[in-house]
């Protein structure tokens, strides 16, 4: 036991670097968003409530707050769509295919996701490729411009997200035991029976962490709609970027970050709390 | 039918996957003037023109420069939070992976806003240092996870063997465990390089003066152009990606890593 402490005082190293630079930071950007504003400096002496009113008293910023956490919601549910099919299809893999599989879903992660959103726009470009195979089908007459608008940006997001939904699923179906599947079935559940009273509820904690997860980080993407967004439409975090950077105004940026990681909080409370019941009864 | 249906929407779904990456790789390597996808001839014309833009070829470098050190950094960071998480009991170790996870699971602009204000008001804003040690903040639960998942391999009874021999621990860690730990730091390293090559709001937000990463110089560069030299700078990512995917199923296999 002796042996015990020292192991313990190496952790110190990571917890002081997290505590400077992760926590402190956190502290310091709630603690902004209370300064008062100044001219020709980031911000002032003094502290005031003063940008909590104007943020949430001005359309401009409330709207880009709903738009963006009503959008979160979409890519949410359309991440779920595509990653249940794919959760399920690993799980039934056995050896080398699975590690292929495997691959084909996680490798997108190691890369960036302005290389990923940079593959949409050569795929949907006026003159792309995606545009030719459909005037060549005979869908449409005249290339489509799809870029700069929200599809695409959904689209994007979902194909960035989808990973993160896909790993948690993955490892609540592994534990779904596949007894447990024919016991249902030899009782005369058909497929779909069986699917959705014994696999998508033994699933959902699975789906309850997928869901928060790429909820939380779907709301707070930035690179996406600044490179497939153009300028036409206004999500919260290129909203307060420009405050930050082009405005410089820190005091107002950091309210506005603030306001947008609360209401992504209550989201996600909201969820977790209505979905308790379902949660609880896998775990019984 | 439903069986010929299932794959059908099986291959579509892969197919939304894997098709924007082929599309970047595709378009980097055409010999005409134009993105095109499929490429009009192949050629690797583009890379030379990439490096032989000095935008690019300086933002590279210190993309190269800041990856290598954070990998340095993150890996004996990790390494030793991963032995202290290796100690902790059942209960706390949970606690303790959740804590050190935590930067992986909120949002990297938020993260970002913050360090903007903190390295500001303690000096480091708009330096290479800030930069860097936020780097080493968003990759570092990458590379802690790669280790603890590597280090739960390695069978307790082995440590307490050396122990019982008379090894002290420094001599377990170094003969018993380190070895053992090895694939684990590789990946942890890798993960941590590529996280930080690829990182860009933190970038955006904290760059020094002057100093663009090749991701900031790639958006720089789309906002304005549209030719295959952003399709060379953005293949380097892709082929990083493949690498680092190959090599940790080599070593570790991709299912524990991740």
């Amino acid at each position: 036991m002796k042996r015990l402490l020292p192991r313990l005082l190496l952790g110190l190293p990571a917890v002081a670097l997290l505590t400077l630079f992760f926590v402190l930071p956190y502290v310091e950007m709630v603690a902004m968003s209370f300064r008062a504003p100044a001219f020709g400096q980031p911000f002032g002496s003094g502290h005031t409530l003063m940008h909590y009113g104007r943020a949430l008293g001005d359309p401009l910023y409330t709207g880009a707050l709903v738009r963006s956490l009503l959008t979160g919601a979409l890519i949410t549910a359309l991440c779920l769509l595509v990653s249940f099919p794919l959760a399920l299809h690993l799980s039934r893999l056995q050896g080398r295919w699975h590690v292929v599989f495997y691959a084909c879903i996680v490798s997108p992660l190691l890369i960036g996701v302005l290389v990923r959103n940079f593959g949409w726009m050569v795929l949907v470009a006026v003159d792309g490729p995606f545009n030719r195979w459909a005037m060549a089908a005979g869908l449409i007459e005249r290339p489509v411009r799809v870029l700069f608008t929200q599809g695409i940006v959904v689209m994007a997001l979902v194909h960035v997200f989808t990973p993160f939904m896909v790993l948690p699923i993955a490892t609540a179906l592994r534990n779904v035991r596949p007894e447990l599947r024919e016991a249902s079935a030899s009782l005369g559940a058909g497929a779909f029976e069986t699917f959705r009273r014994v696999t998508l509820p033994l699933s959902f904690p699975g789906v309850q962490a997928g869901v928060t997860l790429v909820f939380v980080l779907s709301v707070a993407a930035y690179v996406t709609p600044a490179l497939l967004g153009g300028q036409g439409i206004a999500y919260m975090p290129a909203v307060v970027v420009r405050e930050l950077i082009g405005s410089f105004a820190w005091p107002f940026g950091a309210a506005l970050a603030v306001i947008m990681a609360a209401s992504t909080l209550a989201v996600v409370t909201v969820f977790t709390l209505a979905t308790h019941r379902l949660a609880e009864r896998t775990r019984a | 039918m439903s069986r010929a249906l299932s794959a059908a929407v099986l291959g579509v779904i892969y197919a939304f996957l894997l098709l924007p990456l082929v599309a970047v790789v595709a378009a980097s390597l055409t010999a005409g003037e134009l993105m095109r996808v499929p490429p009009e001839g192949l050629s690797l014309k583009w890379f030379q023109r990439f490096l032989a833009s000095e935008t690019f070829r300086e933002a590279l470098l210190l993309s190269l420069q800041v990856a290598l050190t954070t990998v340095v950094v993150t890996v004996v960071l990790a390494t030793l939070a991963a032995l202290c998480h290796r100690a902790l009991s059942r209960r706390l170790a949970a606690s303790f992976r959740l804590a050190m996870t935590l930067p992986l699971l909120l949002p990297e602009l938020l993260t970002a806003i913050g360090l903007l204000f903190f390295l500001n008001s303690i000096g480091l804003g708009k330096t290479l240092t800030g930069l860097q040690v936020a780097h080493v903040v968003i990759a570092f639960p990458f590379a802690f996870l790669a280790i603890v998942a590597a280090l739960e391999q390695v069978d307790p009874a082995m440590e307490e063997a050396s122990a019982s021999l008379g090894a002290g621990g420094f001599e377990t860690f170094r003969r018993v465990l380190l070895p053992l730990a090895r694939p684990g730091m590789l990946t942890g390293g890798l993960f941590a390089f590529i996280v930080s090559f690829d990182m860009f709001t933190i970038s955006l937000l904290l760059k020094p003066v002057g100093g663009n990463t090749l991701p900031l110089a790639l958006f720089d560069f789309l906002t304005y152009d549209f030719d295959p030299t952003a399709a060379a700078a953005a293949t380097l990512s892709v082929l990083f990606a493949v690498i680092g995917v190959v090599a940790i199923e080599r070593m570790v296999g991709l299912r524990r890593a991740f």
